[in-house]
């Protein structure tokens, strides 16, 4: 079975024409180069004036694990505002900031996104974690394992264990519980909270391990780097929204010493104490680092004016910010000698000036970064907005003289304390699709995914031009997900379920021996409950396939 | 006959260590277990695979289903209860509410919504069992619960040496009167002070620890039969941990605005984080009740009890409590789904009835159709929610016995419902 799409304008910035009128073919679900001899052309899809991008991909999106449940919990009332009506082929659910995972599914494919990966799995949620993912329909997923502020690490660093144990860990936790990469949320910060510690700087120790941030980011990249895992370690660094922590965000990038690093975003990290109010921007300094450390690629976290809730595994510090929250309710839990979560409300306004400044800051950032393989494009969904909003930030981005209309009604303060309005820069249609793409893909180690090349997934998405970017990302004309049509104008049109995305690198069970005595003597489950295997991650995660990429280990 | 590794699913608990014996199919609990699984795991008897019934009548499960769907097809405003299921079973349940427009809630749904409500009110702050076995140097019992309907907590959370950091010294608050017998459990070597509060008392012994950790004046000198020297003790002791827990069942608390008292919790361990860490530990997950919830809270992005009537979904814990349903006549078909434990039966209802139960339970009345299905954890595997609900547990199958699971009966009735439609 042949399909063809003609005439579209292919965006396609991982190969040599990057920018062409060209037809698009495929054959069982992937890219292929053209028919083969005498192959019949099955069905033509005329996109003669559209433009054509393959999948979006987004690289931080809380779309699985307990803490956006626990959000729903907390907050009916955003379901019950939101309602999703059941159509021919989706069930009846809920949207809103905190959205149902069918929802999710259904959204994010409408608005041609094919890939999605939830940045915060705990350990021991991640059984769970795929679950609600076996549950978002039509997009692939993959997750992200927190380490660093399990005791069971802090214990082997207080030890001084050498970096092979510590690479076996880190491999271990990938394999039992499925996970594409690692990230550390607050280095030692969530675990400090448990003993009353209430803030922890880079180089200040942990008051029970007595181990600082440093020690824990240099040496999780260390052991990522070194299994060869694709994604760099994914950081959400030390003193979230806290005013100047551009100095901690700093030295988080120093900690890893040259080595790859992804920090997360960004924009709640960028702070500086400027100004009557000790709140200003710190980004342009940011941006210059980021600049000048090709071992670094970042995501924004823009903040988006509206309600939201904020789901993170930063209990230190929504603990901290839980008093800024609106409504007045909010869940913070310590978990399991694993991490923590908080979930905060907010209702971030155009008027206020923190907020406003916020606002400022993120975009800030992703005009002052100057490589756009390095930036991505997320809003921390849910955390700074929910990912419905992409479209109107793609406006922000390409849009100068929207962003400065914007910026002239926020609030007056902040912005004449942002340096907004001076940048000139709009984001190319190219840009985009680098970031939104062909970066994530890169950066993930997804081979397949990205690009349109023959042999690609066929992920492909059909936009009518339009002057308004917004309007043009958010309801494209077509969406296919490996060669299927998923949704038309907006309106889900199939609902078939994606694949697992993960990595397995090689390692030495003997580390079983320790973590199996570890698990008797402080756990409340047994290691054997604790791991999951393919059979059970593809059950649990109702995958028709678990797609497994290439780890290649470096020597250290 | 072999031995077993087995998850035990009789309360929220999910101990995982259990070894069980499997003899012809016949479980015995050899290690690792407690009163209540020993009694459950035993009157599970031999593995039977009885037929489905048809008003009573034996029949096919293909000619059961058959009757089942047009049960359903028949009915306008359908009810799904019960909802003593493993996650799988719940996705389908779910499925199946979404094709018919049912109204969904959990057989214990009101003991559930005191800590629910609470939730949604006012937020919270909790942890997990292995952070209280490794941290808690003081742990407040309130009610018996967490000995009665959750026999192995004392001995796996509470009593173990743990290894943490505070626990050196481990003190014990048992907040209400308790029986003798489970005064004797509580682990040797632990500082213990009983308060000994009447249940209904509760409510006033929270307000005055929040007097007293605030440093309010207290004026009674007894208070719901308290010495007044025994609240200061516990607020002192309360006030010097360095990780303190809250314990309680939410089904204990079995009166009319029982959410006050867990609100009045809930506010105690707020103030108390302002110097020191103090965190909440609920105690659920028993018969599929948190599992339940959370499938449907992921799935449809709100909570039990829920409708799906008219092709949306809607949360209204006023409106769609399976038994007042029931009671003001507004459910016109029934489905009941309890392949977990079993313990509740479907309300006698007056209204056309779709049973799936374990194959031992005998129901007193015959239901339209009655369809006997796999045991999670026994005759079937599954994965439940625990307790502290961020562990998600598998369920290994221990035995064969060739009954369907709830989830492929449920997508079969669903398959019938959309092939005639
Ligand atoms: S305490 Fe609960 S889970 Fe553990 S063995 Fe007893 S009944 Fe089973
Ligand atoms: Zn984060
Ligand atoms: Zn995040």
């Amino acid at each position: 079975m042949l399909t063809r799409f003609v005439g579209a304008r292919v965006i396609d910035p991982v190969h040599a024409t990057p920018d062409a009128v060209r037809d698009l073919y495929v054959r069982d679900g992937r890219i292929v180069s053209g028919p083969r001899d005498g192959e019949p052309v099955h069905r033509t899809w005329d996109a003669a004036g559209a433009i054509a991008m393959a999948g979006a991909i987004d690289l931080h999106t809380h779309i699985g694990g307990g803490k956006v449940n626990i959000a729903r919990g907390l907050l009916p009332e955003l379901g019950r505002e939101h309602p999703l009506a059941a159509t021919e082929v989706c069930g009846a659910c809920t949207m809103g900031p905190a959205p149902s995972t069918l929802a999710t599914g259904y959204r994010y494919a409408a608005m041609g996104y094919t890939a999605c990966f939830e940045p915060a799995m705990l350990p021991v949620n991640a059984r769970q974690a795929h679950m609600e993912m076996g549950d978002t329909p039509i997009v692939d997923k993959g997750a992200y394992a927190m380490l660093g502020n399990d005791d069971f690490l802090l214990r082997l660093l207080a030890d001084g264990a050498d970096r092979r144990e510590i690479r076996d860990y880190v491999a271990w936790t990938l394999h039992a519980t499925q996970a594409i990469a690692i990230k550390v949320v607050n280095a030692g910060g969530i675990s400090a909270f448990k003993f009353n510690q209430r803030s922890l700087d880079v180089d200040e120790a942990h008051v029970h391990y007595g181990v600082t941030p440093r020690t824990i980011l240099r040496e999780l990249a260390r052991a990522v780097h070194d299994l060869g895992v694709p994604h760099p370690l994914h950081v959400h660094s030390s003193n979230l929204g806290v005013p100047g922590n551009v100095d901690s965000t700093l030295a988080t990038i120093d900690a890893a010493e040259g080595l790859p690093i992804h920090l997360t975003h960004l924009q709640f990290h960028s702070y500086g104490t400027e100004g009557d109010r000790r709140f200003s921007s710190a980004a342009a300094r940011i941006a210059e680092k980021v600049n000048a450390s090709p071992n670094v690629s970042v995501d924004v976290g823009q903040i988006m004016f509206g309600q939201t809730v904020t789901a993170s595994g930063d209990s230190m510090l929504q603990y901290r910010n839980a008093r800024h929250g609106r409504p007045a309710k909010w869940v913070v839990m310590d978990i399991e000698c694993d991490a923590g979560c908080g979930v905060v409300p907010f209702r971030y306004r155009d008027r206020d000036f923190v907020n406003a400044l916020q606002w400022a800051i993120g975009l800030e950032l992703f005009l002052l970064i100057r490589d756009p393989w390095r930036v991505f494009l997320t809003t921390d969904h849910p955390n700074g907005g929910p990912f419905t909003s992409y479209p109107h930030l793609i406006k922000l981005l390409m849009d100068g003289s929207f962003r400065k209309d914007v910026l002239a009604r926020i609030n007056p303060e902040a912005a004449a304390m942002t340096a907004l309005g001076s940048l000139e820069r709009e984001y190319s249609l190219q840009e985009i699709a680098i970031m939104t793409r062909a970066a994530p893909a890169r950066i993930l180690g997804l081979e397949d995914h990205g690009h349109l090349g023959a042999g690609a997934a066929a992920n492909i998405v059909i936009y009518e031009p339009h002057p308004d970017p917004e309007v043009m990302f958010a309801t494209p004309r077509w969406v296919f997900k490996d060669g299927e049509l998923v949704a038309e104008r907006g309106e889900v049109k199939a609902v078939p379920q994606g694949a697992i995305h993960t990595v397995k690198p090689d390692f030495d069970r003997g580390i079983e021996r320790r973590l199996k005595t570890w698990f008797e003597q402080h756990h409340t489950q047994s290691l054997a409950s604790f791991k999951i295997d393919d059979e059970e991650v593809c059950e649990c995660g109702r995958a028709p396939r678990l797609a497994v990429h290439a780890c290649r280990a470096r020597s250290s | 006959m072999s031995l077993r590794e087995a998850t035990c699913a009789f309360c929220g608990l999910l101990c995982d260590d259990l070894e069980v014996e499997v003899a012809g199919g016949v479980l015995r609990v050899v290690r690792g277990g407690c009163a209540r699984s020993e009694a459950a795991f035993a009157a599970l008897g031999e593995p039977a695979a009885p037929p489905p019934r048809i008003a009573g009548q034996a029949a096919t499960l293909d000619a059961a289903v058959a009757a089942a769907a047009d049960v359903l097809r028949a009915a306008r405003r359908p009810l799904i209860g019960g909802l003593d299921v493993d996650v799988n079973g719940m996705r389908s349940t779910l499925a199946l509410a979404r094709r018919i427009g049912a109204v969904v809630d959990h057989a214990d749904g009101a003991a559930k919504y005191r800590n629910l409500h609470v939730l949604q009110e006012f937020g919270g702050i909790t942890t997990t069992f292995a952070e209280a076995r490794n941290r808690a140097d003081l742990v407040v019992l309130v009610g018996d619960g967490w000995s009665r309907r959750f026999p192995r907590f004392l001995e796996r959370i509470v009593a173990p040496g743990a290894s943490g950091a505070a626990t050196a010294a481990r003190r014990i608050v048992t907040v209400t009167a308790i029986d003798p017998a489970t005064r004797m459990a509580l682990p040797k070597g632990a500082e213990v002070l009983a308060l000994d509060a009447p249940l209904v008392g509760l409510p006033a012994v929270c307000t005055m620890l929040q007097a007293l950790v605030e440093g309010r004046p207290v004026q009674p000198a007894r208070l719901a039969g308290v010495s007044q020297e025994a609240l200061v003790r516990c607020a002192e002791w309360i006030r010097a941990a360095r990780y303190g827990v809250v314990v309680w069942s939410a089904a204990d608390l079995d009166w009319p605005h029982a959410e006050l008292t867990v609100q009045a919790i809930a506010r105690l361990v707020r103030t108390l984080n302002g110097s020191t860490r103090f965190a909440a530990l609920p105690l659920a997950g028993t018969d599929g009740d948190l599992t339940a919830n959370a499938v449907q809270t992921w799935q449809s992005g709100v909570p039990l009890p829920a409708s799906y009537a008219n092709g949306s979904v809607d949360f209204d814990p006023n409106r769609y409590a399976l038994r007042d349903v029931l009671a003001r006549g507004e459910a016109d078909a029934l489905v009941w789904v309890s392949s977990l434990s079993g313990a509740v039966p479907p309300p006698a209802s007056g209204v056309p009835t779709i049973a799936l139960t374990r194959a031992d339970v005998r129901l007193g009345m015959a239901p339209s159709v009655q369809i006997p299905v796999a045991t999670p954890g026994i005759d079937a595997s599954g994965h439940l929610l625990r307790s502290d609900k961020v562990i998600t547990l598998r369920l290994p199958r221990l035995r064969e016995n060739g009954l369907p699971s709830a989830s492929t009966v449920l997508d079969a009735l669903l398959g019938q419902l959309e092939q005639r439609c």
